[in-house]
C-alpha cells in the first residue's frame, strides 16, 4: 500500500498536466486559414465564407478564406492533404473530393492526395441536382424521357460541367440505372453547360435548383426528375427517381468542411463544436437562405458514413463511365 | 423607346445617388490600378474582391465590380504602352505600336487615343447593350460549339494577319503558340497532356505570365543587352496631345472596332480576348500604309483598345438579358448577385429594373469618370519615363513577379514568366514576331474543345458544321480569307519570306 500514494500523485499531476499543456496552447491562439480548392465566386467559395465569419465569430479568431484553385480541385486538396495537422488549415470541399483520386486510379496517375489523408469536420450543405429539359421539348415526365431515350440510342445530348464533373456523374448514374444511353457534350462549368441547354445546342442537363429555378420560372426550361432522397420545397411538383422506382438514384452536391488527418482529436473537437455553433449562427442562415441552399449539417461522424456511401457511389459511377477515348 | 427613356430616368436616380456614385468612382479607380499592375488581370482583381462586396447592396456590389472591370479594361493599355508589359491578356496587341509610339517619345499621344478609344468603344456599346439585349442575347445563345468553332478559325485565319515580317515566321510562332495550349487536361477525355507529373500544370499554362514574359521581360532583357543604354525621356507638354492627324487616323478604327468588338463580346465563352487581335489585323489589313504597323502605327493602339472594352461591355448582355455567364467575369459578378439573394436570370430585367438600369446607368457614369481620370493622367504616366532605366527596370521587374503570382497564387507562373522572357529575348533577337504565340495559346484550347464538343453533338459528323447556317456562314468567310491570302501572287515568294 506505500505505492499508492505515488500512484495517485503520479496520475493526479498527469490530470494535472494535461489541461496545463492544453491551457498552454489553447487552440486556436492565430488565424485560422480556410483552404477553397476553388476559385472566388464558385459554389465552395459562396458556402466557405459564411461559414468562415460564422466560425469567426465562436472561434474568436480570424478565419481566413484563400482560393487555392487549379485542376479541378485537386491543387487545393492536395494542399489541405498535405497541410500540417495542427487545426489551423482547413478546407471547405465539395463533393468532387471523392471523384478525383478515382479518377486518377483509371488514368494509372498517380494520385494528387488520397481521400484518407483528410478528416471530416462537418457537413454544411447537400443540394440535390435537378434533370431539367426546354419548356419546348416533348418531355412531359421522366417516364417520356427514358421510353424516347430507349428508342433511340445515344441520340438525345446532354451538357454537363465536364468530364467526370458533379453533372456528368449525376446523369451517368441515372442513365445506368435506367439502361439508357445518353450522348454527353462536356463543358467548362455548370454556367456554359446551362448556356448550351438555353441554346438548344443539347437537349437536357442536371444542374442544381439555384440555377434552374430561374430558368424554369421565365418558362424556359421544364423539370423532369430530382436526384434527392425528397421533394424540394421550390418544386413540390417534381417527383425524386427513388419515387420513380430508381431506388439507386441519389446525387447530392454537396459541400463540407475538412481538416488534414493527424489533426490531434482535441483540435478537431473544437472545431466540430465550433461547427455545430457556427450553422446556428442567424447570419450564417441569412447567407444560406439567399444562396437558396438549404443547410444540411452534419457532425463528424454522421458526416463520415455519408461521405463513405458517397464516395462508394462516386467510385461506382466514375467506373460505369471508364475511360473515355 | 418612351420606356427606354424613363428606364434610363429610374437607371440615373440610382446611379447617380451618392452611395453608387462612390463605388463606381472606387471600382474605376481600383480597376485602373488593378489594370495597370502587371499580370493582374480584371478576372484577378474582380475575384480579388469579390468579398469586399458582400457587405454592400446589390447594386452598389455590382456597379462596383463593373466598374473594376472596364476600369481593368482601360489601365491595362497604360503599361502596354509605357514599358510593353501588357497588363492583361487583352491589351497585347497594344504592346506593339503602343510601345514603338513610346520609344517615338509620342507616349501621350497613344495614351489619349487609347482613352479616346476606350470611351467611345465603351459608350456606344452600352447604347447598344441598352436598346438592344434582348434580341442580342438570343442571337448570341445560338452560338453553340460549331459555331464557336467557326469564329475561332476564323481567329486562327486572323493570324496571317497579324504581323508585317514574314509569315512563314509569324506561323511558326503560331504553331508554337497553338502547341503550348494543347498543355494541360484534356477537356474531353480527361487524359493530362505534356504536364509531366506537375498538378499546377493541368490547367494548362496561363495566358498573362506567358505574355508579361515575352513581352516586358524580354523587353528589359533586351535592353541591357544593348551596348548605349537607352536614355530617359524628357517629355513636353505639347508632345503630350495627339496631332490632328493622329486623330484623323483613328477615327475608322475607332469605329470599326466598336462594332466588331461588341459583336465578339456578346458570344459566350472567352472569344473576347480575340477581340483586340481581331481588331489589329482588321486595321492592318484594311491600311493603305500596311508597312508602319509594329513601328508606331496609331491605328494599331486605337483598333486595339476600343475593340476590348466594347467587348467587355458586350459581355453583358447575355449576363443581363438571360442570367447566364457569358466567361469568367461575368461568371464572378454573377455569384456577386447571387450572394445577395438575387437569382440571375431571364427575368432579372422585369423583377429587378432599378439593379438593371442603375447598372447600365452607372456605366455610362463609369465611362465617363474614367476618361476624366485617365486624360490627365496622361502627363504624370508620361513622366514616369523620366525616371533613369537602372531603377525602373528593377521596379517593373518586381511588379512582374508579384502580380503574376498574385493572380494565380502559384510559383509556376512565376518560373512559366521568366522562361518566356528568356525566349522572348532569343527570339526577337532573331527576328521573330511574338504576338502570334499569345494569340495561339489563348485560341488552342478554345478552338480544341469547341471542335470536339461540336463533334460529340453530331456523334462524329463533320457536316454539323455546314448544316448550321451561323457556322457554314463563318466558316466560308474564313475560306475565302484563306484563299485570297495564299493565292500565288507577285509576291507570294516574298510574303512567305523565301526571298528574305
Amino acid at each position: 500500500m506505500k505505492g499508492l500514494p505515488i500512484i495517485l500523485a503520479v496520475v493526479m499531476t498527469a490530470g494535472l498536466a494535461v489541461p496545463c499543456a492544453v491551457a498552454q496552447e489553447k487552440f486556436p491562439s492565430r488565424p485560422i486559414t480556410m483552404i477553397v480548392p476553388f476559385p472566388p465566386g464558385g459554389v465552395a467559395d459562396q458556402t466557405a465564407r459564411p461559414v468562415a465569419a460564422a466560425l469567426e465569430k465562436v472561434l474568436k479568431q480570424p478565419v481566413v478564406v484563400s482560393n487555392r484553385q487549379g485542376a479541378g480541385g485537386a491543387v487545393g486538396m492536395a494542399a489541405t492533404a498535405n497541410a500540417k495537422p495542427d487545426g489551423y488549415t482547413i478546407m471547405t470541399a465539395l463533393s468532387s473530393i471523392s471523384v478525383i483520386p478515382e479518377a486518377d486510379k483509371l488514368f494509372d496517375r498517380q494520385p494528387a492526395y488520397q481521400m484518407s489523408q483528410l478528416a471530416p469536420i462537418a457537413l454544411v450543405s447537400a443540394d440535390p441536382t435537378i434533370l431539367v429539359v426546354p419548356a419546348d421539348s416533348p418531355w412531359k415526365t421522366v417516364a417520356e424521357f427514358v421510353a424516347d431515350a430507349k428508342a433511340r440510342p445515344g441520340q438525345i445530348s446532354y451538357s454537363s460541367s465536364g468530364l467526370y464533373g458533379t453533372l456528368h456523374l449525376a446523369m451517368e448514374m441515372f442513365a445506368h440505372a435506367a439502361g439508357i444511353k445518353l450522348k454527353h457534350v462536356p463543358f467548362n462549368g455548370a454556367g456554359p453547360a446551362m448556356t448550351a441547354l438555353l441554346g438548344g445546342h443539347v437537349q437536357a442537363l442536371a444542374s442544381g435548383p439555384g440555377v434552374v429555378i430561374p430558368q424554369i420560372q421565365a418558362g424556359k426550361l421544364r423539370a423532369l426528375g430530382n436526384w434527392g432522397p425528397k421533394r424540394i420545397s421550390a418544386m413540390p411538383d417534381v417527383p425524386t427517381f427513388q419515387e420513380l422506382g430508381y431506388k439507386e438514384v441519389e446525387f447530392l452536391i454537396w459541400a463540407g468542411v475538412f481538416a488534414p488527418a493527424g489533426t490531434p482529436e482535441p483540435i478537431l473537437k473544437t472545431l466540430r463544436d465550433a461547427m455545430g455553433q457556427a450553422v446556428q449562427d442567424a447570419e450564417f442562415k441569412s447567407a444560406m437562405d439567399k444562396l437558396q441552399t438549404p443547410i444540411a449539417y452534419l457532425d463528424a461522424p454522421e458526416f463520415k458514413k455519408f461521405w463513405d456511401a458517397d464516395a462508394q457511389a462516386m467510385a461506382k459511377a466514375v467506373k460505369n463511365i471508364g475511360r473515355v477515348d | 423607346m418612351a420606356d427606354t427613356l424613363a428606364n434610363l430616368a429610374l437607371g440615373f436616380s440610382v446611379a447617380l445617388s451618392p452611395e453608387v456614385l462612390l463605388f463606381a468612382v472606387i471600382g474605376c479607380l481600383v480597376g485602373t490600378l488593378v489594370g495597370m499592375l502587371p499580370g493582374v488581370g480584371p478576372l484577378a482583381g474582380i475575384s480579388l474582391l469579390l468579398p469586399a462586396t458582400f457587405g454592400l447592396s446589390p447594386t452598389t456590389a455590382i456597379v462596383l465590380l463593373a466598374g473594376i472591370y472596364y476600369g481593368a479594361m482601360y489601365g491595362g493599355s497604360t503599361t502596354s504602352i509605357l514599358m510593353r508589359i501588357p497588363g492583361e491578356a487583352a491589351s497585347v496587341m497594344t504592346c506593339v505600336d503602343g510601345y514603338a509610339m513610346t520609344q517615338q517619345g509620342r507616349a501621350g499621344p497613344a495614351l489619349a487615343i487609347a482613352a479616346f478609344g476606350s470611351f467611345i468603344g465603351g459608350t456606344l456599346s452600352i447604347i447598344a447593350l441598352m436598346l438592344l439585349a434582348p434580341p442580342l442575347a438570343s442571337l448570341a445563345l445560338k452560338f453553340g460549339p460549331p459555331e464557336y468553332f467557326a469564329l475561332l478559325t476564323l481567329g486562327l485565319i486572323v493570324l496571317a494577319f497579324l504581323s508585317g515580317g514574314s509569315m512563314a515566321k509569324s506561323l511558326a510562332m503560331a504553331a508554337l503558340g497553338l502547341f503550348s495550349g494543347t498543355i494541360g487536361i484534356d477537356l474531353m477525355s480527361g487524359y493530362m497532356r505534356f504536364q509531366y507529373g506537375i498538378v499546377a500544370l493541368g490547367d494548362g499554362i496561363g495566358i498573362v505570365p506567358v505574355a508579361v514574359g515575352l513581352f516586358g521581360v524580354s523587353e528589359i532583357l533586351l535592353a541591357a543587352g544593348r551596348a548605349v543604354p537607352p536614355k530617359p525621356q524628357r517629355p513636353k507638354l505639347a508632345e503630350l496631345v495627339p496631332t490632328r492627324d493622329d486623330l484623323r487616323r483613328s477615327v475608322g478604327p475607332i469605329g470599326r472596332s466598336t462594332v466588331l468588338g461588341f459583336l465578339i463580346g456578346i458570344v459566350p465563352g472567352s472569344a473576347h480576348i480575340i477581340s483586340s487581335f481581331v481588331s489589329y489585323a482588321l486595321e492592318r489589313r484594311l491600311s493603305k500604309t500596311p508597312e508602319r504597323f509594329g513601328k508606331g502605327a496609331v491605328e494599331g493602339v486605337a483598333g486595339p483598345e476600343t475593340a476590348n472594352n466594347a467587348a467587355a461591355c458586350g459581355a453583358f448582355v447575355p449576363m443581363l438579358a438571360l442570367g447566364v455567364p457569358s466567361g469568367p467575369i461575368p461568371a464572378v459578378m454573377l455569384a456577386a448577385l447571387m450572394v445577395h439573394g438575387i437569382a440571375p436570370g431571364p427575368l432579372l430585367m422585369e423583377q429587378q429594373p432599378s439593379l438593371f438600369w442603375g447598372f447600365v446607368a452607372s456605366m455610362y457614369v463609369g465611362n465617363l469618370v474614367l476618361l476624366a481620370l485617365n486624360l490627365p493622367m496622361v502627363g504624370l504616366f508620361v513622366n514616369l519615363l523620366r525616371v533613369p532605366y537602372a531603377y525602373l527596370y528593377p521596379a517593373i521587374l518586381m511588379f512582374s513577379v508579384l502580380g503574376v503570382y498574385a493572380a494565380g497564387q502559384n510559383v509556376i507562373d512565376v518560373w512559366i514568366m521568366i522562361a518566356m522572357g528568356g525566349l522572348g529575348y532569343v527570339l526577337r533577337k532573331l527576328d521573330f514576331e511574338v504576338a502570334p504565340i499569345v494569340l495561339g495559346l489563348v485560341l488552342a484550347p478554345m478552338i480544341e474543345t469547341a471542335l470536339r464538343q461540336s463533334l460529340a453533338m453530331s456523334s462524329g459528323d463533320y457536316a454539323i458544321f455546314l448544316t448550321r447556317p451561323i457556322a457554314a456562314g463563318l466558316l466560308g468567310v474564313a475560306l475565302v480569307l484563306l484563299v485570297i491570302n495564299l493565292l500565288p501572287s507577285r509576291n507570294w515568294r516574298a510574303q512567305l519570306g523565301i526571298e528574305n
